[in-house]
């Protein structure tokens, strides 16, 4: 019933996130327009320096053309903005112990942290005085009015739609939306040629998320899933009930079975991280990885991606 | 008591058939004397059978611990939980997955225990345990009292690390899962232990029911009883916590089946909450299992399911909470 509901939802959202999409681009086209029309000879380049207008989940806002103290409330959008060459001055992060990923390394090595994904806390934002928040609406809803009387704050609608569309809203709050899209070019680029080199068309592959004895499969939906298939493998086929994961008793763990089966973990040294099921059947899983959890699940974004990429790279060249 | 056997090895039975792989009726057999598919062995013996030991170690532990507690309290309200001891091994379990990175179920084991015990030693400091005139009720209030203060510790370090709250929200709900031999066996002796004091105690136990007064004019040594009693609520419960984490309505509820079904004699309560607690621990996990396929719901939740009901049809029966 409530996975039903939150189904519905989630089509929901994906729906106005899309609509948001086309008229925040149709919004920015009519803006240069008006810019074109005015008789100021330097109309240009007032146009790139003037505010702009996101459409988002909760409608039109107006924001710096070139935002310089941006503050991200979601993974994939510190991702995002660390890629694309802004720092963000604050952060809500999964974890306050850990702080900000280490995988964004030096570029992100100044971002404070305000909070968790979960709960951002508004009055640390607010001394950052920043110039744009950038939420998701199906986290923080609540916090928007707060967050915007601190800044011009734009929410995508959610964090369950597919990652690349929610980089490129990351990107249009932004102003960049080229050079994202640049980015995820270049991602799928390299899938690409990973595939050629390493024939993966045809062989079959199945990330796990061992959780309190249960383990998590994550499909062709879940960003890492996705990444495993833009490199050419395939998901071993089930029934994924309309989510990017399903959760399967250790009595059926040979259901995960694929020729490369990655596990993650927080540390992939450690052996002991690959659920007892799995070791007990290791003549099923003869080619088992362990990743870090980091990247390959909470490191939703370009960067992440890249990260993830270079791990089947090396995994793969490894095994041949 | 004959009775209860039957259903506890028709439980036991159930346990090994049945699962989230429908593994065939005749395969199961054939894994059990070693024979038969790669698949049905590793069901039954990597599975099944563990955790049916766990379940049985777990309910055991648990029936028992209810059992000495509502007794000693003359309170039939009473759950091994009130000492403290679960939120002790909780908060313990909290601090080393936030702090010192442990992540499995064998070390949560190793610090479920040092916790329960840390705070069994508190408690009954605190509480005056070893002061005959003191009335149970004060080391009780002292044990809801710690307990509570450690819950909220235990909530504010998993409200601010996600990762926490992630890793205990499995060990929280009480699951028999990946609690294999090595998990178990080193808290056997303890539970082991446990039960031998409760059965020790099972005689005075009749008498103290009466009132410590009477207790006495009868020549049970009330002190001695109370000091066995504890020490033996505090190792089952400290025991069946580090194996499953905290299963709830185990203690509760068992206790209050077995008086309403054989009677008030604190030997055949013991007795009876024994097998009642293997019995309830082993069925919700067969429950669990094929509850939400593919998955599978932690056993804690199924006795939570069936223990609400089974409590509120008994608080309806007028006679059957009485001691």
């Amino acid at each position: 019933m409530r996975s039903a509901v939150s189904t519905v939802r989630s089509r929901v959202a994906v729906l106005a996130a899309v609509t948001a999409l086309g008229l925040g681009l149709s919004a920015c086209a009519a803006d240069a327009d008006a810019g074109t029309a005015d008789p100021t000879p330097s109309a240009s380049a007032d146009a790139s320096d003037a505010p702009r207008v996101v459409e988002h989940a909760r409608g039109e806002t107006e924001v710096p053309a070139h935002p310089q103290r941006v503050v991200v409330l979601e993974p994939v959008q510190l991702d995002t903005a660390v890629a694309l060459g802004v720092e963000p001055v604050g952060a809500a992060v999964l974890n306050e112990a850990l702080g900000v990923p280490a995988y964004l390394g030096d570029a992100a090595a100044d971002v404070q942290t305000v909070g968790t994904v979960q709960e951002p806390n508004v009055q640390k934002i607010a001394a950052l005085q920043p110039d744009l928040i950038i939420g998701t609406e199906s986290r923080h809803s609540a916090l928007y009015d707060q967050l915007s009387d601190v800044a011009p704050t734009v929410f995508m609608a959610t964090q369950t739609d597919p990652w690349q569309d929610n980089v490129r809203f990351t990107a249009t709050a932004l102003g960049d939306e080229a050079d994202a899209q640049k980015l995820l070019d270049a991602y799928d680029a390299r899938c690409q040629e990973i595939a050629d080199e390493f024939g993966t068309a045809g062989q079959t592959a199945q990330l796990i998320r061992p959780r309190d004895g249960i383990l998590t499969l994550y499909g062709p939906t879940s960003f890492a899933g996705s990444t495993l298939e833009c490199v050419g493998f395939t998901t071993p086929e089930r029934d994924w009930e309309n989510s990017i994961s399903v959760d399967v008793s250790p009595e059926n763990v040979l259901d995960a079975k694929a020729d490369h089966v990655f596990v993650t973990t927080t540390d992939v040294t450690d052996e002991s991280s690959v659920p007892e099921a799995v070791r007990a059947n290791a003549a099923a899983f003869p080619q088992l990885h362990l990743v870090d959890q980091a990247w390959w699940i909470t490191g939703v974004g370009p960067l992440g991606g890249q990260a993830v990429l270079d791990d089947i790279e090396k995994i793969l060249s490894a095994a041949s | 008591m004959v009775g209860a056997l039957a259903v506890l090895l028709g439980a036991v039975a159930l346990s090994v058939l049945v699962g989230a792989n429908p593994v065939p009726p005749g395969d199961v057999l054939d894994a059990l004397l070693g024979r038969g598919t790669d698949t049905a062995r590793f069901v039954v013996w990597d599975q099944r059978l563990p955790r049916t030991l766990a379940g049985l170690v777990v309910g055991g532990a648990l029936g028992v611990a209810g059992a000495l507690m509502q007794a000693f309290t003359r309170n039939p309200l009473a759950d091994p939980g009130l000492l403290g001891v679960n939120a002790g091994a909780a908060f313990a379990v909290a601090l080393g997955i936030t702090f010192l990175r442990v992540t499995t179920p064998a070390g949560y084991m190793w610090l479920a225990c040092l916790g329960a015990l840390v705070v069994a030693v508190g408690v009954h400091v605190l509480g005056g345990a070893a002061d005959l005139r003191a009335s149970p009720a004060r080391l009780v209030v002292t044990g809801v009292a710690v307990g509570a203060v450690l819950a909220g510790l235990t909530s504010g370090l998993t409200l601010t690390h996600p990762d926490t709250f992630d890793r205990m929200r499995g060990w929280a709900a009480g699951s028999l899962l990946e609690r294999g031999p090595q998990v178990v066996l080193p808290v056997l002796p303890l539970v082991v232990l446990g039960l031998l004091v409760a059965a020790l105690t099972a005689r005075s136990l009749n008498a103290v029911a009466l009132g410590p007064d009477v207790a006495q004019a009868q020549g049970v040594d009330v002190r001695r009883t109370r000091v066995l009693v504890l020490a033996a609520v505090t190792v089952l419960t400290g025991g069946a916590t580090a194996i499953a984490g905290p299963v709830a309505f185990v203690g509760l509820m068992v206790p209050h089946v077995v008086r309403w079904t054989l009677g008030t004699d604190q030997r055949r309560v013991l007795a009876g909450s024994l097998l009642g607690g293997c019995v309830l621990v082993v069925a919700s996990d067969v429950v669990g299992r094929v509850a939400v396929p593919p998955g599978e719901m932690p056993v804690g939740v199924v006795t939570a399911f069936v223990g609400a009901p089974v409590m509120i049809a008994l608080a309806r029966r007028r006679r059957a909470t009485a001691l």
